[in-house]
């Protein structure tokens, strides 16, 4: 590992190179570069899920933290390391202050893996719009997570607002297995149906986006009821040939009750931030189905035809707070 | 001053809910929530039972139980599923949860969750009797047609046999009485899985498939050829048609040879019955080189789909020719005692349970010829063996070389052939081997290589070749399986060779050596030579 203080761009790219020459990191492909904004705080959590995440998919890691914009003098230090806390593959931490904050893309530009795709994820604080910061502008992919901010249910409706396709958010990938449930419970099925409920908390992003995806695919209207837990407990829901199903969640698996028939039980397994990251990064271009989950949550029609590319649009978090 | 969102109907478009037809009839009504552009949906198989015959063999313990609990782990079992065991043994339900619990734990690839396995064990069965016991089979039909109604398997079941073939009559005919074959009479899909070998000549896999095909439907019958459920098989295809790069070399214009390679550095550990009986070529060559010999020439199909694909596979096998100087082109060869990775081992005449006088070979390597425009004139060469130095498959096209070098001869004195090498295993991945200029002030040019690896930890997530396999069979996906017709096109290959190599003697090697020195002529006559794989 190469540490570098009060550095500049440049020789960040020259210390990875070095590494890459010493560590041997030529004979691996690179299916991406993956930049993880985050805050010092998650850096053991986001350590954690990247390191997962990228024993599955070969990646350059590029960690930006944000220190101190109000600081007057701006300034770059950075770690280089090739296998270590990010996982096997290439990494590179970058912590920079003062207004060096805003322009972070100078820095990860000439570090992005050449011609591969870019995927950026806030870890938290997801920005009110994705085009403020020149991260997600030059991102193909951008992953967010509204879970993790202070308000979810209001995060969840600005994702809809700022929506571009290629954008998805960690709140739909938790529920991949209910929706596999769900699809596999509608496969013996054969009428159509006719109300379907998903109970849990209903200002939960997950919650919502189940319901919303059922909608959309079923052309129902699909309500969140409340119920006991912190986020989905059950989905019910009744056929027109009389015909019920409830799926529910207890602990660690997932139940499927049928009148007449023997209870059919799959796994549901604490799934870590790193297996969802893993699932995201299989896919690096648009997800229609949760752009149309997410508009049916929100009353969106058109986040599937959207442009894909954004423009930046400056934002000075300083002057916003002075104004605000 | 967050409220519950409401979703309203308004908002879905028109398009999303077609697909559904509010007055079709209730018969095949398309999954509303299945979406051909939701690719994080899982393929789940339907309901369904999946029967193995054998089940305490050392096949299903090693690989098929483990198998069928990496998928429940990874969530790929449909919600309706039973696996049901059928041996001859004095067992109870709960006898065979143990055996089956023990093999899954110890051979499994993903990680050990006892919740997985609790939900997997209730609904493992077990059906003891033996194959020529009326009983135990109707039990066994009628704990099917119970299954239907308590567990929801909608009739659906896949007989995996996975027991010797001369077992087969006897357990097809048993099938056949009590209909558990008829799909019909099922009310669902009855399919059926074999194992290698498939017959020992043409004559004899004609007739066993003729019995399959007499007692299940064609397209019902699977062949296991656990090769071509590895990723880096189906990647070959991958390579070969999604690219424009290679496809247009991919002919006699430019490729010089080729080059299939499936080393083992195991003796016959144990099976020395079946081996001495079968020998490398029927054993290997005849399916795993084949069907790679054919994923590597074959035409591209028109569509990605099974029978495309097998059309394809299927001419090019009919197009394959043998040499007409089978002497010095098919050579089998026999391993002597030697040192292999610093140990002594026995010669194969001397291994437990095979004759000394045994003329049984243990290495083949055969050119072979491919009558179409694409590939007249490229030899394809051919080799399998035990006892070689590494484990290692792979497939290499060698290119041919320049017509025109610039260079003066001396400089280019270290290039070979433009090669491109799709590594089956281990080390899963592709290289491109080509000539670069050794650095410094002279122009002297060298092949170097250019590596495209699966790290080592992807692979390991990657599914295992049977987990592949199995879910294919209960999807009835039969893309990765050889068809009736490509068996029957590689024995009529392999037929003439095993006649001539009938009347010779194999040639001896030395355990922990690249074969036969006639296998080295074999290629120099031809001004080439084996690649170190």
């Amino acid at each position: 590992m190469t540490t570098l203080w009060d550095t500049t761009g440049t020789a960040v790219v020259k210390a990875l190179a070095a590494e890459r020459r010493t560590g041997g990191g030529v004979t691996s492909g690179l299916a991406l570069t993956l930049v993880v904004v985050m805050e010092e705080k998650d850096a053991a959590e986001v350590e954690a899920a990247v390191s997962v995440a990228s024993s599955r998919h070969p990646m350059r890691v590029l960690a930006v933290l944000r220190h101190q914009i109000e600081a007057p003098v701006p300034r770059l230090d950075a770690e280089v390391a090739i296998g270590g806390r990010y996982g096997p593959g290439e990494s590179v931490v970058l912590r920079m202050y003062g207004r060096l904050a805003l322009h972070a893309e100078s820095v990860t530009l000439p570090l992005l893996a050449p011609d591969a795709p870019v995927v950026a994820w806030w870890y938290s604080e997801t920005p009110e719009h994705i085009a403020y910061d020149p991260l997600g502008v030059f991102a193909d992919r951008r992953i967010t997570n509204v879970i993790r901010d202070a308000d979810p249910g209001e995060s969840l409706r600005a994702r809809a607002t700022d929506y571009a396709p290629g954008d998805t958010d960690l709140t739909w990938t938790v529920i991949t297995p209910w929706r596999a449930a769900l699809a596999s419970a509608f496969d013996t099925v054969q009428s159509a149906a006719t109300s379907v409920v998903v109970r849990g908390n209903p200002v939960d992003p997950s919650a919502q986006l189940l319901a919303g995806w059922l909608s959309s695919r079923l052309g129902l209207y699909v309500p969140v009821e409340k119920a006991e837990g912190k986020y989905i407990s059950s989905v019910e829901l009744a056929f027109a040939d009389g015909h019920t199903v409830d799926l529910r969640n207890e602990g660690y698996k997932l139940v499927l009750r049928r009148p007449n028939q023997m209870d059919s039980i799959a796994p549901f397994p604490q799934r870590s931030t790193g297996d969802l990251m893993a699932e995201e990064l299989r896919r690096l271009d648009a997800d229609q189905s949760y752009a149309e989950a997410l508009g049916a949550v929100t009353g969106h029609t058109d986040l599937n035809s959207r442009p894909a590319i954004r423009s930046h649009i400056w934002h000075d978090p300083a002057l916003a707070a002075q104004e605000g | 001053m967050s409220e519950p969102t409401t979703i309203s109907q308004a908002v879905v478009a028109p398009a999303l809910v077609t697909g559904r037809d509010e007055l079709a009839p209730a018969a095949a009504v398309p999954n509303p929530l299945r979406d051909p552009r939701d690719r994080r949906l899982p393929r789940v198989p339907a309901p369904c039972a999946l029967v193995v015959f054998g089940v305490t063999g050392d096949l299903s313990r090693k690989k098929l139980l483990p198998a069928v609990y990496d998928l429940a782990n990874r969530g790929l079992l449909p919600a309706d599923f039973v696996l049901l065991g059928f041996a001859r043994r004095d067992w109870e339900d709960g006898d065979f949860e143990t055996l089956a619990k023990q093999a899954a734990k110890e051979h499994a690839r993903t990680d050990w969750n006892e919740e997985v396995w609790e939900r997997l064990s209730g609904d493992i069965m077990f059906v003891p009797g033996s194959f020529d016991d009326d009983e135990a089979f109707d039990t066994l039909a009628k704990t099917l047609d119970d299954l239907c109604r308590s567990h929801g398997i909608k009739g659906n079941a896949a007989f995996y046999l996975s027991i010797p073939p001369s077992m087969f009559p006897v357990v097809l005919q048993q099938m056949e009485r009590t209909k558990m074959a008829d799909n019909e009479y099922a009310g669902g899909w009855r399919r059926v899985v074999v194992e290698k070998p498939f017959g020992h000549d043409l004559p004899s896999a004609l007739a066993l498939n003729k019995l399959v095909d007499d007692v299940f439907t064609a397209p019902d019958v699977f062949r296991i050829d656990h090769y071509l459920g590895k990723e880096t098989v189906q990647n070959l295809m991958a390579l070969r048609f999604a690219n424009q790069l290679f496809e247009p070399v991919w002919n006699s214009n430019f490729v010089d040879s080729v080059q299939i390679t499936m080393a083992e550095d195991v003796g016959i550990a144990g099976r020395a019955g079946f081996y001495d009986a079968t020998g490398a070529a029927r054993d290997v060559l005849q399916n795993h080189l084949l069907q790679l010999l054919a994923l590597t020439a074959m035409e591209e199909p028109v569509e990605f789909t099974a029978e495309a694909i097998q059309t394809e596979k299927l001419k090019v096998l009919r197009a394959v020719t043998i040499p007409t100087d089978l002497e010095n082109y098919a050579i089998r060869g026999q391993y002597d005692q030697g040192w292999q990775a610093g140990e002594r081992v026995l010669a194969y005449t001397a291994e437990a349970g095979v004759p000394s006088d045994s003329t049984t070979e243990s290495y083949a390597a055969v050119r072979l010829g491919i009558d179409t425009r694409r590939w007249a004139g490229v030899p394809f060469y051919l080799r399998t063996g035990k006892r070689l130095p590494r484990r290692v498959t792979e497939i290499a096209v060698l290119f041919k070389k320049a017509p025109h070098l610039p260079f003066s001869h001396t400089d280019t004195e270290e290039l070979g052939h433009n090669q491109l090498v799709i590594r089956v295993q281990p080390d899963e991945g592709v290289t491109l081997k080509f000539g670069s200029k050794v650095p410094g002030s002279m122009m002297e040019v060298r092949d170097v290589s250019m590596d495209f690896l699966y790290g080592e930890a992807f692979t390991e997530s990657s599914p295992e070749a049977y987990e592949r396999l199995i879910l294919d069979v209960m999807l009835g996906d039969s893309t990765l399986f050889p068809r009736n017709a490509e068996v029957e096109a590689s024995w009529r290959v392999l037929d003439p060779l095993e006649e001539f190599w009938a009347g010779h003697p194999p040639h001896k090697y030395r355990a922990g050596e690249w074969g036969p020195k006639a296998a080295d002529e074999m290629l120099g006559r031809d001004g080439r030579a084996w690649r170190r794989p």
